[in-house]
């Protein structure tokens, strides 16, 4: 009883390891899913034809079930029939097939390449709705004082997004931290444990292994980090009522 | 300028080339034969094309009964959370009493708290009630997190109606419930449009609750159902695309439909805050 649980996981290496592999999974994920929702919406600021048509098209990953998506990806990285290895093979990228979920590196790869797939497109609508509240006479001023492109970016786009960058990353990083379905659906947290998050981790621990109250000390060492990301998403988005 | 909108369409080319070809894999892959799977000529497109994995799926597997499960509970969660959170989020943006500004707060806290965290101590909760195991315990479950999701979207549209309006129509005599029925709601339509679809998506997706709180078969809903078509590392993976097809489609379409009132709902809470 008591705080047994909580001093147990600070010495099990299992635990140590689901640890790092959250902050992989979660830092790896949102990293590339900010940049591919920059240029997503970069691309589309610009290109002016079938706008809403194209933001339409990409948002379809965000809206379809997440164990769809992780079921999809399963398939792509089977090692014999796997539309990723075949293809890299007859490009003649690769001469053996590889079997991606089957080695710890490669597998941890898949889920986060799952995940960006499913979340960046969340970051390309808001972001692109964050400049077109950008003021344009900011523009033209700099385009009259013989701005670059990229001075224009880094000096009135990039600040005019600050707010909106740092809710929906934040957003993000709550979210992704504490994914379930693609790492449970793509690999079990496996192979071994080279994939598992805490999010699988709880559930193996209650549910499979029915130690609930490990599995509740492991869910709770989350606790403050998403406390203090709540908090501060929470003081942004109320900011201004 | 020609230079870059040549960049800006080549980096849309390439996005709709990664979001699509999972897609295309997923429909190709429901038309071929297990033989076909497992064979690289031609492996690109299935040839000849058939529906057989449709017709497995719907005639010798649960699949429609998960089916059934996965409607009744995202139309069920919609309809509460609809009712609910378009009060609550009327409430919190008309009415003042006190602890509105907490109570608001409080609302987005806890649409922002993960089901990792609360999926055990819900499971308690459902048990104590004798709901485990049941539809009933994701009808209940559901509702904690699209209720404040879409109260907040929708005290985002509530804001944006003037209130001269309804004050108007209770000064014309109108109950304050007769003045949100009549005049709030209608102007308030789209979003109540995104409320709906994103309360319906997120029931429909749902995973974890589903998995942990209901175990019979019978009682699955698609996205847990899934997984009594895979035995061990056998893979039914023509069936197992067609079903992903089929769980997709309802939610395309539904957001062909209705992704401008989406769109909107979402970029206005990122942007506004």
């Amino acid at each position: 009883m008591g705080l047994a649980n909580y001093a147990a996981l600070t010495r099990d290496p299992i635990f140590h390891k689901v640890v790092w592999n959250s902050a992989v999974f979660t830092l790896g994920s949102v990293g590339v899913k900010v940049v591919l929702g920059m240029l997503m919406a970069l691309a589309l600021q610009q290109a002016l034809v079938a706008r809403s048509l194209v933001r339409a098209l990409l948002l379809v990953p965000w809206v379809i079930p997440t164990v769809i998506t992780a079921l999809t990806w399963h398939w792509m990285f089977n090692a014999l029939w796997g539309v990723v290895n075949v293809t890299l093979q007859r490009v003649g990228l690769q001469r053996e097939p590889i079997a991606w979920l089957g080695q710890p590196a490669t597998a941890m790869a898949a889920v986060i390449t799952a995940n960006i797939w499913r979340g960046f497109p969340f970051f390309g609508v808001s972001l692109l709705a964050g400049m077109q509240a950008i003021p344009r006479d900011l523009y033209e001023a700099a385009a009259v004082d013989g701005a670059s492109p990229g001075q224009r970016f880094w000096h009135i786009t990039l600040p005019g997004l600050r707010l909106v960058l740092i809710v929906t990353t934040l957003i993000s990083l709550i979210f992704t931290l504490n994914d379930f379905n693609i790492v449970y659906v793509l690999t079990r947290g496996g192979p071994g444990t080279a994939t598992h998050v805490l999010a699988t981790y709880t559930y193996e621990v209650g549910f499979q292994a029915l130690r609930w109250g490990k599995a509740v000390a492991v869910s709770m060492y989350l606790m403050p980090v998403i406390a203090v990301m709540i908090v501060i998403v929470t003081r942004y988005l109320t900011r201004e009522e | 300028m020609a230079g870059r909108d040549a960049l800006a369409y080549s980096v849309i080319g390439v996005l709709l080339l990664v979001v699509g070809v999972p897609f295309y894999w997923m429909v190709n892959t429901s038309l071929k034969t297990s033989a076909q799977l497992q064979s690289l000529a031609p492996y690109y497109y299935p040839s000849p094309a058939t529906l057989g994995n449709y017709a497995a799926l719907l005639g010798t597997t649960n699949f429609p009964t998960w089916m059934r499960n996965s409607a009744l509970v995202a139309v069920g969660t919609t309809l509460t959370t609809v009712l609910v959170a378009s009060l609550a989020g009327y409430s919190l943006t008309r009415i003042r009493y006190p602890g509105r500004r907490l109570l608001a707060t409080t609302v987005l806290i806890v649409y922002l708290v993960p089901p990792t965290l609360l999926f055990i101590p819900l499971y308690t909760i459902l048990r104590t009630f004798d709901l485990v195991n049941s539809l009933w315990a994701l009808l209940v479950a559901y509702p904690t997190f699209t209720v404040p999701f879409c109260t907040w979207l929708l005290m985002g549209f509530f804001r944006s109606i003037p209130r001269d309006l309804e004050e108007a129509a209770m000064v014309d005599g109108a109950t304050r419930l007769g003045a949100f029925r009549r005049v709030i709601l209608p102007l308030t339509t789209p979003g109540i449009l995104a409320a709906s679809l994103f309360a319906f998506t997120l029931a429909w997706n749902e995973f974890l609750y589903a998995l942990v709180f209901v175990h019979d078969t019978e009682l699955k809903t698609i996205p847990v159902g899934l997984n009594d078509l895979m035995f061990g590392d056998i893979f039914l993976w023509g069936e197992l695309m067609a079903a992903s097809v089929l769980t997709t489609g309802p939610v395309i379409g539904l957001y062909t439909y209705l992704q401008r009132y989406m769109v909107e709902g979402l970029t206005a809470g990122a942007v506004k805050g």
